[in-house]
């Protein structure tokens, strides 16, 4: 059975693209739409793996990711931040809050998610 | 080869120009890192290094290259990257290692800048720094 992901962004057209990227190598994906909800649903049903925007209404990715870290039931799944932010203070904000991988949303963005899923382990 | 370390593959550069070589730069880092055998999270650190290199040469107007170079220091395995600044001839080393390492000092593990007459930056993450990390947080862990 294909893994599954829980992909937190809040652009309806942005989720879309990513939901098709991470589609197109064999996973399942379930989409929240902002940090609370991501929270939710990712400790009820833990995923296999967190995709996480940083820039989110209510709560901010970074945020979302140290709760996350924190919660027993999904401190072992691995946080993969996909965003806008790119700079030093942005990224090392991300890693210290505990995500497994930072990456900028830029023209090899994609690239990039699947390299770092076949890095974990979630692709073969 | 600008720097105290001796190299070995990757050696990579890329010539900096315009916005859209900063993605450039970053990819390439990113990739150089793996080749290494960095972890996504340290290749993500010295990508954002290599960035903020990038974006740094590129405000002088004058297109730069960024090298990007696999080294060893005895039986330490790192990445460096660097890049000749030659406008940066006659500032006060100590001020511009203070203004890098006030930008990407989290990032990397070591800040230099080398040359009188004509410096070039050079930034280095070691790769068993990062494994030695990790093995006294995996045993503070314990």
């Amino acid at each position: 059975m294909a893994l599954e992901v829980l992909l937190v962004e809040d652009s309806k057209t942005q989720a879309a693209q990513i939901k098709e990227t991470l589609e197109s190598v064999g996973l399942r994906v379930r989409v929240a739409y902002d940090g609370p909800d991501g929270i939710r649903e990712a400790i009820e049903n833990p995923p296999s793996l967190i995709v996480l925007d940083v820039k989110l209404p209510t709560m901010d990715g970074f945020q979302v990711c140290r709760r996350l870290k924190r919660n027993p039931a999904t401190q072992d799944v691995p946080i993969i931040m996909l965003t806008e932010k790119a700079g030093p203070k942005a990224t090392m904000s991300g890693l210290r809050a505990g995500a497994d991988d930072y990456i900028p949303k830029d023209i090899f963005a994609s690239e990039h998610l699947i390299g770092t899923l076949q890095e974990l382990g979630i692709l073969e | 080869m600008a720097g105290p370390y001796s190299s070995r593959p990757p050696i990579m550069s890329v010539k900096v120009e315009d916005s859209m070589d900063i993605m450039i730069v970053r990819d390439t880092a990113r990739r150089a890192a793996g080749l290494i055998g960095f972890t996504p999270a340290h290749r993500a650190q010295i990508s954002s290094a290599a960035a903020t290199l990038a974006e740094l040469v590129l405000k002088t107007g004058e297109a730069h290259t960024i090298r990007l170079t696999g080294v060893t220091n005895g039986a330490e395995i790192g990445l460096q990257i660097s890049s000749e600044t030659p406008w940066l001839a006659g500032v006060s080393a100590q001020n511009v290692l203070v203004a890098l390492r006030s930008k990407m000092g989290d990032l990397v593990d070591e800040i230099l800048l080398l040359g009188d007459a004509d410096p070039t930056i050079v930034v280095v993450m070691w790769l068993n720094s990062v494994n030695a990390a990790k093995q006294d947080a995996d045993q503070a862990d314990e």
